[in-house]
């Protein structure tokens, strides 16, 4: 009778608990709700609600690995889906180095900051913060066209496994993002800000709108030629930089693969004093969660520890097969970017004392950059990357910016940008993806050196 | 009546009742993903996916509203259909004139399948993963191949559509891919070499009988030594040259270059500030010089195969052929029925998808194919003094307006008096859309063309992954930058 119960009530521990012997399992229940209001030409084009439910087992049978999802969670509905994970492992080559699930032993998870409040918001009230955005941008950029988008909610996530651990984390998150241009002018010209933050009352929409108004150019861009120079990056520019230095440094499968661009590095000097980045998923500097998708408590990892390369990040699978510890990384099993994971989502480069004036002021020819578009690795074990830079892209001399410049074509590594960070700014944002699960936290910098290899039109 | 459709009638009720202009609503009921993958001999990844949900648009006469759930339950069916018409209405406050769309006449109980000899979902696991452990096996030619991977993917989705208008249809949609890809490493040097395609492989709508004919098997070993062949090969020769693009890497240039590029949403800005825009301009279309006269580029939801082939879009608007470019002149665009009516047009060009049920429907892709030339493989090298043969993507980048292009592919092989010759290793290309289609100067034949499968075409807020295809023959282009990375 009790079993019953347990079952009705919590039908996922049931299970995991229920499994035969020589079948371990753990499991993973996700519920978000999130609210995303887009804007384009001036109004409000595409609001949109959420709400989802699933629940992901994954199976271990002698090693054999196996892992199934569902969104219905009626005892029916677990009890097909361990079915699908079983008969998905039964088939599995073995993974012969697999190291078990984590027990619910130390570091225990730290309770993180939530804002109950952002998780409520209803609709009326994230779309006010988008029309607080929109009436600001427009007041400072008379006349531009304004676009952009504002997320706010929640997820929550419970881990289960079969050696007792049963844990639990919650996040909060808003973020916003937005853009001002002049598609008129030719070339045209527009302008970018953003900004998240685990509580939306701290997500000032007043001035992510300004800063986007302020920053369209009011002359039009020059043709500056590719080449190599020193470049102020904006929070934006050094996000991606620091999200690809992850996924090609950091990243468990590029170590484990042996394509990661820190393989051989690891422990030596990779950048100078100032540089130190921590991954710290619990920080309430960053988006934060408790635990990741498998239930390891997060804590803070020096990634490059005052210029020093530090480790891999991993999971339970590749924590295996290098012999590593975990670190608490893990991404969901079934994540569409198994590919690339486990790998830091919870970035925090420490500031340092320059304002952005000061940045450009140490600048004696050089560019400002606001932000990049569509990056991609071109080639992981040297850490190279390319891009574009768009949204104000601005030439510096002598100290001053001078002028906006047309957009260029960036083809360099990610290891020569932090190996040339000459200074850093004192004040960080939080940058975040669209749902809030991975965020970097980061001040502009000035690198001494970035290859620019073509220009476009505009 | 299904209890799908009792959900659905039950939240198109509740949109009806609270007296907005339209409703449409999609239940997505199952929903089925499967994805195994063998990696070095062990499991890296072995899943399946069942989900169901059901989403709500609905349409004030100055704003849209969109609401998903996963929850398939009546009350969950009506708060999701209340939802919608709140965020609706607080989003019409800051529209200043009445949406306008083209009139669609929608079907009446529509139904489309899509064909399938052996359903990908009941093929015997074990036969699926001892095709993909067999091939990957074969990948690991030598030491230096320190990871190999072959793996499978299927997609299935059963939809019921019904609108206010009074338009419904209910369809499956099958897709399915496999591909297996080896990665060689010595010191600080990667080459990864991939078969038929990066990115998993290709992609079909079918059954598991398109995965058995891929013959991954026998092509593993290939992939393997020439992974490792990368590793000696010499650099991709730098300077501006003759360069002959494989179909493959063709498909991709067609899917950045002209496919983004045409979509109507981008070009009036509603993407601006995320994907971007494009350097189409709604005046030019009709006039716009896109391309070389030996350039033809059609959208065909019609295609038989195509990941972007379907009955009908999810506003209701039948699957069409439309002209994008007829000997070089842009004469055409992706549109759905808002954007089509902003541009002055009849219809819709029926292109609006949505990824799934909790997401709103965006103009995307359909099949999007460059259309075959007369000229064999051997007759498009014949010409070429001195050049370059590159295929199967490696990196990819464009700008946010679809002009400057940079593509990176896994091999290329130096072309030297209409002959193939060596391999050459990290070869990069790159140019501005318009002078790179203008320098397209033979287009190889049907024999030369293939129906390509993306899978992972990426727009909107929240994100949302299309699956498309994209035809494409074997063509070559003068006078174009490429280097060795």
């Amino acid at each position: 009778m009790a079993t019953r119960q347990t079952s009705r009530s919590d039908p996922v521990g049931a299970a995991v608990r229920g499994l035969p012997e020589g079948t371990t399992a753990d499991a993973r229940v996700i519920r978000s709700s999130w609210t995303t209001i887009r804007f384009a030409n001036g109004r409000i084009t595409q609001p949109h609600m959420e709400r989802s439910f699933r629940v992901s087992f994954r199976v271990a049978e002698a090693g054999r690995l196996g892992t199934a999802t569902t969104g219905d969670v009626t005892p029916d509905g677990i009890a097909a889906v361990v079915r699908a994970a079983r008969s998905l492992a039964r088939v599995a080559p073995v993974e012969a180095k697999f190291l078990g699930f984590p027990g619910d032993s130390p570091p225990r998870p730290r309770t993180v900051a939530f804002s109950s409040s952002t998780a409520g918001l209803g609709p009326e009230a994230v779309t006010r913060i988008a029309e607080r955005i929109l009436s600001a941008a427009s007041e400072r950029s008379p006349g531009g066209r304004v676009a952009g988008v504002v997320n706010v909610g929640s997820d929550l996530l419970r881990v289960v496994n079969s050696r007792g651990l049963d844990r639990s984390t919650r996040n909060s998150a808003a973020h916003a993002s937005v853009l001002v241009d002049r598609p008129e002018r030719d070339p045209p010209v527009s302008g970018w800000s953003e900004g998240a933050h685990w509580d939306a009352a701290h997500l000032d929409a007043e001035t992510l709108g300004r800063e986007a108004g302020e920053r369209v150019a009011t002359r039009p861009p020059e043709s500056v030629p590719p080449g190599n120079y020193r470049v102020v990056l904006r929070g934006p520019a050094v996000k991606d930089v620091l999200e690809f230095l992850s996924l090609v440094g950091f990243g468990g499968h590029a170590e484990q693969e042996g394509w990661s661009c820190l393989r051989k590095k690891r422990g030596r000097r990779i950048a100078p004093e100032q540089v130190h980045l921590v991954d710290d998923p619990r920080s309430s500097s960053s988006l934060p969660v408790s635990i990741d998708y498998e239930g390891v408590a997060g804590r803070p990892l020096r990634l490059i520890d005052h210029g020093i390369a530090g480790p891999a990040v991993m999971d339970v699978v590749t924590a295996g097969r290098l012999g590593r510890p975990l670190t608490g990384h893990a991404l969901p099993p079934e994540s569409p970017f198994g590919e690339w994971g486990p790998v830091p989502t919870h970035l925090l480069l420490a500031p340092g004392d320059a304002s952005e004036e000061e940045l450009i002021r140490s600048t004696r020819r050089g560019l400002l950059v606001t932000r990049f578009h569509y990056v991609r690795i071109v080639d992981p074990g040297r850490g190279i990357i390319t891009g574009m830079t768009r949204d104000g892209t601005y030439r510096i001399e002598r100290g001053e910016v001078v002028g906006p410049v047309r957009n260029l074509r960036f083809t360099d590594s990610v290891l020569s940008v932090v190996r040339g960070v000459e200074q850093l700014g004192r004040s960080r944002r939080i940058y975040s993806d669209e749902r809030g699960s991975s965020a970097v936290t980061c001040p502009s910098l000035l690198t001494k050196s970035f290859r620019f290899t073509s220009a476009t039109l505009f | 009546m299904s209890v799908s459709e009792e959900l659905v009638d039950l939240a198109l009720d509740a949109a009806q009742a609270s007296g907005i202009a339209y409703a449409d609503v999609r239940l997505i009921s199952p929903q089925r993903y499967l994805n195994l993958a063998v990696q070095d001999g062990a499991a890296s990844a072995l899943t399946s996916t069942l989900s169901s949900g059901l989403g709500v648009r609905v349409r004030t006469d100055r704003a849209w509203g969109f609401a998903g759930t996963g929850e398939l339950t009546p009350s969950a069916a009506r708060a999701t259909a209340r939802f919608a018409v709140r965020l609706a209405r607080a989003a019409s406050r800051t529209a200043p004139e009445p949406l306008r769309l083209t009139d669609e006449k929608g079907p009446k109980n529509g139904r489309y399948v899509t064909a399938v000899r052996h359903d990908p979902f009941e093929v015997s696991r074990e036969e699926a993963v001892a095709l993909l452990t067999a091939a990957e096996k074969r990948l690991h030619v030598s030491p230096e191949v320190k990871s190999g991977v072959a793996s499978f993917q299927a997609w299935d989705e059963t939809k019921t559509f019904r609108s206010s208008a009074g338009a419904s249809f209910r369809s499956r949609i099958v897709h399915v891919g496999a591909g297996v890809h080896a990665t060689a490493v010595r010191g600080g040097m990667v080459q990864r070499r991939s078969a038929p395609s990066s990115f998993g492989g290709d992609y079909r709508q079918a059954g598991f009988e398109f995965v058995r004919g891929l013959g991954l098997e026998e092509r593993a070993e290939g992939v393997g030594k020439e992974a490792v062949q990368l590793l000696d090969a010499p650099a991709c020769p730098t300077g501006p040259t003759t360069l002959v693009l494989g179909s493959s890497q063709l498909a991709l240039q067609v899917h950045e270059s002209v496919g983004h590029a045409v979509e109507l949403d981008r070009i009036y800005g509603s993407e601006a500030a995320y994907a971007g825009t494009s350097w189409v301009t709604p005046e030019r279309i009709g006039t716009l010089d896109y391309g070389s006269d030996l350039m033809n580029v059609v959208a065909d939801a019609t295609e038989p195969g195509g990941l972007g082939t379907f009955g009908w879009d999810d506003e209701g608007v039948p699957a069409q052929r439309v002209p994008i470019v007829r000997s070089g002149t842009l004469v055409g665009v992706l549109s759905s029925r808002e954007a089509a009516a902003r541009l002055g047009l009849e219809h819709s060009g029926g292109t609006a998808r949505a990824d799934g049920p909790e997401r709103a429907p965006l103009i995307r892709m359909t099949n999007i194919d460059l259309e075959p030339g007369d000229l064999s493989f051997e007759e498009v090298l014949e010409d070429v003094e001195e050049g370059v043969y590159l295929e199967t993507n490696r990196s990819w980048s464009i700008d946010d307006k679809r002009l400057n292009f940079q593509f990176g592919t896994e091999v290329g092989h130096r072309i030297v008096r209409g002959e193939l010759r060596e391999l050459v290793r990290n070869p990069i290309y790159s140019g501005m859309t318009p002078e790179f289609w203008n320098s397209m100067d033979a287009v190889g034949d049907r024999s030369t063309w293939h129906l390509w499968g993306v899978p992972n075409c990426g727009k909107g807020q929240p994100s949302q992954a299309a699956r498309v295809s994209h035809g494409a023959p074997v063509a070559r282009f003068r006078r174009v930058a490429v280097r060795g990375g």
